[in-house]
């Protein structure tokens, strides 16, 4: 019996599944937060001309800092990592994307909305919805600090595997289970994105986004 | 009669003799105590005893004197008889050596602080100590003597007045799960290595290219090995040695390998405390020449292996002096972690100070001030940029690859690369950047260059291939826009380009964002730099700042320069 066999055979997957639920959990989080920073940072810059440049720059900053680099200063930098846990610490350094993805969706929602498009305003929920999607593959980062999420379980009975065989037919599964629910969720976005902009034709929110993903934080 | 006669004469006889043999029997019992007496006089007052007494002695008396005590530059020795007690720093959670359990302390550095109090003739206040705090304290005379586990080296030399001979030694151990076949540091790349903030170690550890996890106290090690959020950790043999009498954990973790040892030092202030110092290397020669230290060890049930063979040393003639603590010969050097000085260290300590007292912010710049973090900070940047700008050709190439091949007419090559952007797309980053590190370390052995280049095609591939999907969907709509008309395939595809502009800079900009990912699969670029800085320096929140104004500011001028590049794309929509 081979050790990926083994592995199967034993109780990984129900860990792993465990694993990737506090992916889920973490980009729930994270888009909770972001909701309502962007949706905040969006008013802002509908106000007037200095609150508008100022909140157009620090979407600007949030859009350009690099989540992995975020998570280690709000571990390294804060003292005892702001009292935040593990899991708390990705779904934060998470936000700074979510809300300056969410500030901008909101903005075009808002501009459809003005042009007359209820529907095409309405267009903004797929596109959260695929925010979420790649929130839960980012946050994967959560890996490199030891938050016991779905690749931290793969990456430790990986280091298992003796072979460069086994350890990429390990790897597949995990790309596999992590690649489910993402296409699933993306066919589901896909079609209600079909559905209103059929409804909606005068709409042009974020419909460049159809059919490739997202830029991931 | 003559029996009578014979018998008080033989008896004369035997009486001259047994009084000639009792004579002889005293004299050389005489003889053998006297030997004994002075080989025990020598033994038990030999020189550092008697310098001890003389020096306590006279402390005390200088102590009794009126007004000694409120002399403000009183040795800490005197001022200990002035306060009739020594306040010591001890640490609070270090298993075996020092804890402290409902106001209860004990373990080995206690019972040592316990003995040296005993002997000086005062009690005890004890004050909780960590790693970062112990040798502060000294400097700010919140305590007169620190016994916390700290390890003597050349650096620390210059912040606090070790006592010699060493009260213990220890050894760094790397600690993993028993299932783990890690045997040296070959093993260890791609492990998530937990060490402790300042531990004497670290820069080897660094040097080896292993992936540093960095945790403020030694306690949370166990817990963070048990739930797997450190595959491997590294403290002293001492510390890990009472998890190792817990058979649970030692059935899950065993010791790995072992770096260098370092003796552990009981610590006082560089001033101010010469006196005290001077009594407390006397009381350690005699506490291990008279095995104190042993004892202590042995009712903790702590290694003894390094006490016994200091035991010995220390009650060899040449070193039971009251130069002893002096020699060479007899002491152990301190183990040497001195970095050395960048050129421009006293510079940049100025201007950390004259921000410091302008803003009240402690800025602590530790990439400039040592020879060794200042060339990891500059092989940081210099790598930093090579990713970025393999990162962004890569990603460019393989949109173009990807672009061309889901262009195809071909329908094998079609699906072949909607097959593999699919997969791309359904694995996390940090799992494609593991995948591809592992696959090229099968074809060549590890070197930061192999990292490098391993996050660069993984990084590529990734954001290449959903840009290679953006191009195909914008081909396919030129197409459908032009069916009929005279067009090239290559025109179409520069119109598609064109078209796709906007996402092929979108994932341009996401590949930038992506590079200090890199740092997983110990690519060298700043963010593992600074993380391997920060583990033998201090100020981990100036650097951690720094390498996000660093990255940001990079992410901001990629995006410039892509938005002129998008620009140019779409340029090529108007030519075509």
């Amino acid at each position: 019996m081979t050790a990926l066999e083994q592995l199967l055979g034993s109780n990984f997957l129900p860990g792993f599944l465990t694993g990737m639920s506090v992916n889920f959990e973490i980009a729930a989080l994270a888009l909770a937060l972001g909701l309502v920073l962007g949706a905040v940072l969006a008013c802002g810059r509908f106000c007037g001309r200095f609150i508008a440049a100022a909140a157009g720059s620090i979407v600007a900053l949030m859009r350009a800092a690099p989540t992995f680099v975020v998570m280690f200063f709000l571990l390294n930098a804060l003292p005892r990592g702001g009292g935040f846990s593990g899991v708390m610490i990705v779904a934060v350094s998470l936000v700074p994307y979510t809300a300056a993805y969410v500030s901008d969706s909101v903005i075009d929602a808002l501009r459809v909305l003005r042009a007359g498009s209820r529907l095409g305003g309405l267009l903004i929920l797929p596109n959260i919805a695929r925010a979420f999607f790649v929130l839960v593959m980012s946050s994967g980062a959560g890996a490199a600090i030891g938050v016991p999420e779905g690749i931290t379980v793969l990456l430790r009975e990986a280091v298992k595997m003796p072979s460069l065989g086994e350890k990429l037919a390990l790897f597949m599964i995990g790309v596999a289970c992590f690649g489910i629910p993402l296409q699933a969720g993306f066919a589901v976005i896909r079609l209600v994105q079909r559905r209103l902009g059929r409804t909606a034709p005068r709409s042009g929110t974020k419909l460049a986004h159809g059919g490739a993903l997202p830029s991931e934080p | 009669m003559s029996s009578r006669s014979v018998e008080p004469r033989r008896c004369a006889e035997c009486f001259r003799l047994g009084d000639c043999l009792r004579v002889v029997a005293v004299w050389l019992g005489i003889a053998g105590a006297l030997l004994c007496l002075f080989a025990g006089a020598a033994y038990a007052a030999g020189p550092p005893d008697a310098a001890l007494a003389q020096l306590l002695r006279d402390a005390r008396a200088e102590a009794d004197t009126p007004g000694a005590c409120a002399q403000p530059a009183v040795d800490r020795l005197v001022r200990i008889y002035c306060a009739r007690q020594i306040r010591v720093g001890v640490r609070t959670e270090y298993p075996l050596f020092a804890t402290l359990n409902e106001g209860v302390r004990s373990g080995y550095e206690i019972d040592v602080v316990r003995a040296i109090a005993r002997r000086l003739g005062v009690g005890v206040e004890f004050a909780n100590v960590k790693a970062a705090t112990r040798i502060p304290m000294l400097a700010d005379d919140s305590v007169d003597l620190v016994v916390a586990t700290m390890g003597d080296n050349t650096q620390r030399e210059t912040q606090a007045r070790f006592i010699r001979p060493h009260y213990y030694q220890s050894q760094t151990v790397i600690v993993g799960p028993r299932d783990l076949a890690v045997t040296g540091w070959g093993d260890v790349h791609g492990l998530n290595l937990c060490v402790t903030v300042g531990n004497g170690s670290n820069a080897e550890m660094m040097s080896r290219h292993a992936r540093l996890m960095l945790f403020d106290d030694a306690e949370a090690l166990p817990d963070r090995l048990a739930d797997q959020t450190c595959t491997l950790a590294a403290q002293d043999n001492s510390f890990f040695d009472y998890y190792f009498t817990d058979p649970g954990f030692a059935a899950r973790f065993s010791v790995k390998f072992g770096l260098a040892q370092v003796p552990w030092g009981m610590g006082v202030a560089l001033t101010g405390a010469d006196r005290l110092a001077r009594a407390l290397d006397l009381m350690s020669q005699i506490f291990h020449r008279d095995g104190v230290f042993l004892a202590a060890a042995h009712a903790n049930r702590i290694g003894e292996r390094f006490l016994r063979q200091q035991q010995v040393r220390w009650r060899r003639p040449e070193c039971n002096t009251d130069t002893g603590s002096n020699d060479p010969g007899c002491v152990i050097p301190p183990s040497n972690a001195t970095l050395q000085p960048t050129r421009f260290s006293a510079g940049v300590g100025a201007f950390e100070a004259w921000f410091g007292r302008l803003t009240g912010f402690p800025l602590q710049l530790p990439m400039l001030q040592t020879q060794p973090a200042w060339l990891l900070f500059l092989d940081g940047i210099v790598n930093s940029f090579i990713l970025i700008v393999g990162v962004l050709v890569a990603t460019l190439g393989f949109a173009l690859l990807f672009g061309a091949a889901m262009a195809s007419r071909w329908r094998l090559l079609r699906w072949t690369a909607r097959g593999i952007t699919i997969v791309l797309q359904s694995s996390p980053i940090l799992l494609t950047l593991v995948i591809a590190a592992a696959i090229i370390r099968a074809f060549f052995t590890y070197s930061p260059a192999v990292a490098l280049g391993s996050a660069i095609v993984a990084l590529g591939l990734t954001n290449g291939g959903n840009a290679g999907q953006a191009i195909a969907e914008a081909y396919l709509s030129v197409c459908a826009e032009r069916a009929g008309s005279h067009i090239s395939r290559t025109d179409l595809f520069v119109r598609a380009l064109s078209r796709a502009a906007t996402q092929i800079v979108a994932f341009l900009i996401n590949a930038a964002k992506g590079t200090p990912i890199a740092s997983f699969i110990g690519a060298p670029e700043l963010l593992s730099a600074l993380t391997d800085i920060s583990s033998f320096a201090s100020g981990r929140a100036t650097t951690y700042t720094l390498v996000l104004i660093f990255y940001t500011g990079i992410v901001i001028a990629v995006v410039w320069s892509c938005r002129r590049f998008q620009r140019f794309l779409e340029r090529g929509r108007l030519l075509v």
